[in-house]
């Protein structure tokens, strides 16, 4: 079995709303899997579950055998830092920083010289289409630009599954597609798996597979919308 | 464009509202120091003028009275003894009913319960079967010694000479009115006043300043927002400046309501020896509504100023770009004003000290952002951990708001190091058993001296009585308490009409007074300093993560830290204040120097470092406060700008 991510009957609800109602899900290691749905159907509360990000009230997730919703803050906060990517939908650059350091900063959370991560985190420049971008400051950057800065950071220690919540939703549709492409193509390339929650078809089309939500449930396999 | 929309947007939700209480309280804050610092002024120049009518102005025709005043002394206090004689038809002095007959003494109310407290013997002898009590509109303050002995215009009192110190007596003046003149103490008592004021409004402005920007700043986005869509920018600085403007005034009149329900603690602070009446610190209501309309003002020009750029350039906010580099201009002002400094000195009229302090205040005001930028980049640099890099960054990329924390305490520092250092050290007090001198008039010394060891015979004080030169002096025996001298000052009352028996001590009573009263007055300086410091520091470190709490929140989210995040803040804080205060004590000692008395004082430099540990304690304090706010803003899993 090389199941990396695995939700069972995860429930969550907020007073009278139920965001998740039992939730099955499994990813394995190196697949792509989008979440779709209408808004308001738990997409993201799902992806926040899976992530350690919430806490659900009933069901397990377990990263690579160890159960992980059950940890501490501190602990599961180390986790994301360690074996998880996000890419969210924008803001998640700090201004400030250039884009070499805003990569490099993961890297640096974990203790790795600040010579060494800024190198490791320009390797990525290249490849992302970034080339010279690299002491840009997150200002500088165009919206997509930006995203594939996002991109770099999430891969940048090598996690075993990346998030990504609406990653192109600030986008257009051209510019989305690229991203989404070089977001698909760079977690493969690095064997991690990607989880991403998208309204576009053409996005979902990237991944190898499609899980739809329907007010906190996963409809069966294979259904499209 | 839709006005109600428009508004709506701007306000935003929940969370944009505590922006606005910020602001309100600084405002507040800010306008019940300023009331503070303005009432101060007016507080002294009242002072001044309720005791002109001791220091007579010489009548250039149609004289009425004789009047004269010296010191006399009880235990360690000053009594001011006004005496006066009818020429004509004499008026009524301020405080008493009618001129004062020959003989009379009346006693200001504190004199009077003095006198009924200590034995006959002490005090009560010298001013015998008081006439009447003083009134309030005789004294400087309510605590104040003070007695009015009437006369014929031709006793002695009013034809003997007197020590031609002006700080000690006045001599008889024939007077047209009781109006008098400020004395020179009173106008000296201004002129501090003035001094401390202006160094206390100008941290007041700034800190005014950054809550404006503050309402502000948690605009930008949404503001930068209303511009795409078109709104035209009248009509985003209209609203912005309008709401910060009630917001200014709402937070003034809470200042206002603030400041008077701390009168009565204010009223405590001694001065010139006393507290207050309160009513002399209640300012008028020209100078209140002056206050009230001037704050608003300010905070909404100050918005505007914050506003420029949204409304220059819409994308201006929404993208942040590397900024500007900071013009080293702003260092070369400080330099040039610090440069002037040397050509002051103590002879220097107090008006230009005020004024190039105030310059040189500005100026440190002006340099430190352009410093904290530098800071900025060497952290930045030189950063090896995480936090020390985004600490070193944030400061390349706003050293504004980076000063705007640290501002108030280094601008304190700059308070401290001049004041500090300014307090000369204690007189030297007398050694030895005390000894009452008094000058006798010329060719009277035997006949005094003589009169002197009889009285003092006679009230059984032991005492030896010599003369050298025209000074007899009387050195009571060892075993003499403070109450045996307050015996001999009672018996040998009036042995020289016009002139006061004093011991070396009552010689240094007023240089001492003052001297307790520019530390009292450096202290309240500095508290007010260090409470605009603190709040600033606390408002900016708030403000500074509301700011930012959609990033924060994502970085945690991917598993930053809080650890990170909130010692990139205090290093944020720390380091610009490190610098920065240091560098402003040192500015401040150096603005000193010229008037300088002596060498340095210990309970100076005491002060200055009791200063800069409370202030660091204070700004780290403020902002640890912040804290759980950037807990709050952090933990919510989608967050989002508003
Ligand atoms: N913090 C919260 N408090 C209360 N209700 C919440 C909270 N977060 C989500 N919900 C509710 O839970 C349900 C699922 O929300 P969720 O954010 O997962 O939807 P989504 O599928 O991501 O929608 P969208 O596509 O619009 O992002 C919604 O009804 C939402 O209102
Ligand atoms: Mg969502």
């Amino acid at each position: 079995m090389n199941d990396v991510l695995v939700g069972r009957a995860l429930a969550k609800r907020f007073g009278q709303t139920v965001a998740l109602g039992g939730v099955d899900i499994t990813v394995r290691a190196g697949e792509a899997v989008a979440i779709m749905g209408p808004s308001g159907s738990g997409k993201s509360t799902l992806l926040h579950c899976l992530a350690g990000i919430m806490k659900p009230d009933s069901g397990e997730v377990h990263l690579l055998g160890r159960r992980i919703d059950a940890m501490s803050e501190r602990r599961r906060s180390a986790l994301r830092r360690t074996r998880f990517g996000f890419v969210f939908q924008f803001g998640q650059l700090l201004p400030e920083l250039p884009a070499e350091e805003n990569v490099a900063l993961p890297l640096m959370l974990d203790g790795v010289p600040r010579a060494q991560a800024v190198r490791r985190a320009r390797e990525w420049f290249g490849p992302l289409g970034l080339g010279s971008m690299e002491t840009r400051r997150p200002g500088e950057l165009s919206g997509g630009q930006a995203q594939r800065v996002a991109i770099a950071r999430a891969l940048v220690s090598r996690p075993a599954v990346v998030f990504a919540d609406e990653p192109t939703g600030a986008l257009d549709q051209r510019t989305g597609h690229d991203t989404m492409r070089l977001l698909a193509e760079a977690t493969k390339h690095n064997d991690a798996s990607l989880i991403v929650v998208t309204h576009d078809p053409d996005v979902a089309a990237w991944c190898d597979r499609t899980v739809e939500v329907r007010d906190g449930l996963i409809l069966p396999s294979g259904v499209r919308a | 464009m839709n006005l109600g929309l428009t508004w709506r947007l701007l306000k935003g939700g929940g969370k944009g509202m505590l922006g606005t209480w910020l602001t309100l309280g600084a405002v507040a804050v800010s306008t019940a120091l300023l009331l503070f610092a303005v009432a101060a002024n007016f507080a002294f120049e009242v002072r001044g003028e309720r005791g002109a009518w001791r220091n007579p102005v010489p009548a250039t025709s149609g004289a009425v009275a004789v009047e004269a005043s010296r010191y006399d002394y009880v235990r360690d206090q000053a009594i001011t003894v006004v005496d006066l004689g009818a020429l004509g038809r004499a008026p009524a002095p301020p405080g008493m009913p009618r001129f004062p007959a020959p003989g009379e003494v009346w006693l200001s109310p504190a004199l009077a319960a003095l006198a009924a407290r200590l034995p006959a013997g002490e005090l009560a002898d010298r001013y015998p079967d008081p006439a009447g009590v003083l009134g309030d509109e005789a004294l400087i303050h309510p605590d104040e010694l003070v007695a009015v002995v009437g006369h014929e215009p031709g006793d002695l009192a009013l034809t003997a000479a007197r020590s031609d110190d002006w700080v000690i007596a006045k001599p008889p003046t024939k007077v047209a009115d009781l109006a008098g003149t400020p004395s020179e103490d009173s106008e000296a008592y201004r002129m501090l006043a003035l001094i401390a004021s202006v160094l206390m409004v100008v941290p007041l402005l700034v800190f005014g300043g950054a809550a404006a920007r503050l309402t502000v700043a948690r605009r930008d986005q949404r503001l930068a927002a209303l511009r795409l869509v078109g709104a035209t920018p009248g009509q985003v600085v209209a609203m912005t400046v309008a709401e910060a403007m009630i917001v200014a005034l709402a937070g003034a009149l809470v200042g206002a309501v603030a400041f008077a329900l701390a009168v009565p603690l204010l009223a405590g602070i001694e001065m010139q020896g006393g507290p207050w009446f309160a009513a002399d610190l209640f300012p008028g209501p020209l100078i209140l509504a002056a206050v009230l309309v001037a704050v608003p003002l300010l905070v909404g020009l100050s918005a505007v100023i914050g506003l420029r750029r949204v409304v220059v350039s819409p994308l201006g906010v929404a993208r942040r770009e590397t900024p500007p580099a900071m013009r080293f201009v702003r260092v070369l002002a400080l330099l040039a004003v610090l440069a002037a400094f040397p050509m002051l000195s103590r002879g220097s009229s107090v008006t230009i000290v005020a004024v190039a302090l105030g310059l040189a205040f500005l100026c440190v005001n002006l340099a430190g952002p352009w410093v904290v930028g530098v800071i900025g980049r060497i952290t930045a640099a030189s950063a090896r951990r995480p936090a020390r890099l985004l600490a070193g960054r944030r400061l390349v990329d706003d050293p504004r708001s980076a000063w705007r924390t640290v501002s108030g305490v280094a601008l304190t520092g700059f308070v401290a190091g001049f004041l500090g250092l300014l307090s000369p050290g204690a007189f030297e007090s007398e050694a030895g058993p005390p000894q009452l001198r008094v000058t006798a008039p010329a060719g009277q010394v035997a006949k005094v001296t003589e009169q002197a060891r009889r009285r003092l015979a006679k009230a059984g004080v032991p005492a030896t009585v010599k003369a050298s030169d025209r000074v007899v002096v009387a050195a009571l025996g060892s075993a003499a308490d403070a109450a045996a001298v307050d015996r001999a000052r009672t018996a040998l009352a009036g042995l020289v009409p016009g002139r006061t028996p004093t011991t070396k001590t009552d010689d240094q009573r007023f240089g001492v007074q003052i001297l307790a009263d520019v530390r009292v007055g450096t202290i309240v300086v500095l508290s007010v300093s260090f409470l605009v410091a603190i709040a600033s520091a606390g408002i900016t470190a708030a403000s500074a993560i509301l700011d930012r709490r959609q990033t924060y929140g994502l970085l945690r989210l991917a598993g930053t830290p809080l650890e990170v995040l909130d010692g990139a803040r205090r290093a944020e804080t720390l380091i610009p204040l490190a610098v920065m205060g240091g560098g402003a004590i040192l500015v401040g000692v150096f603005c000193a120097t010229p008037f300088m008395l002596g060498g340095i004082s210990t309970v100076g430099a005491v002060t200055l470092l009791a200063c800069v540990a409370a202030g660091f304690a204070g700004v780290i304090g403020a902002g640890a406060l912040s804290r759980p706010l950037l807990r709050s803003v952090t933990a919510d899993p989608a967050p989002r700008p508003d």
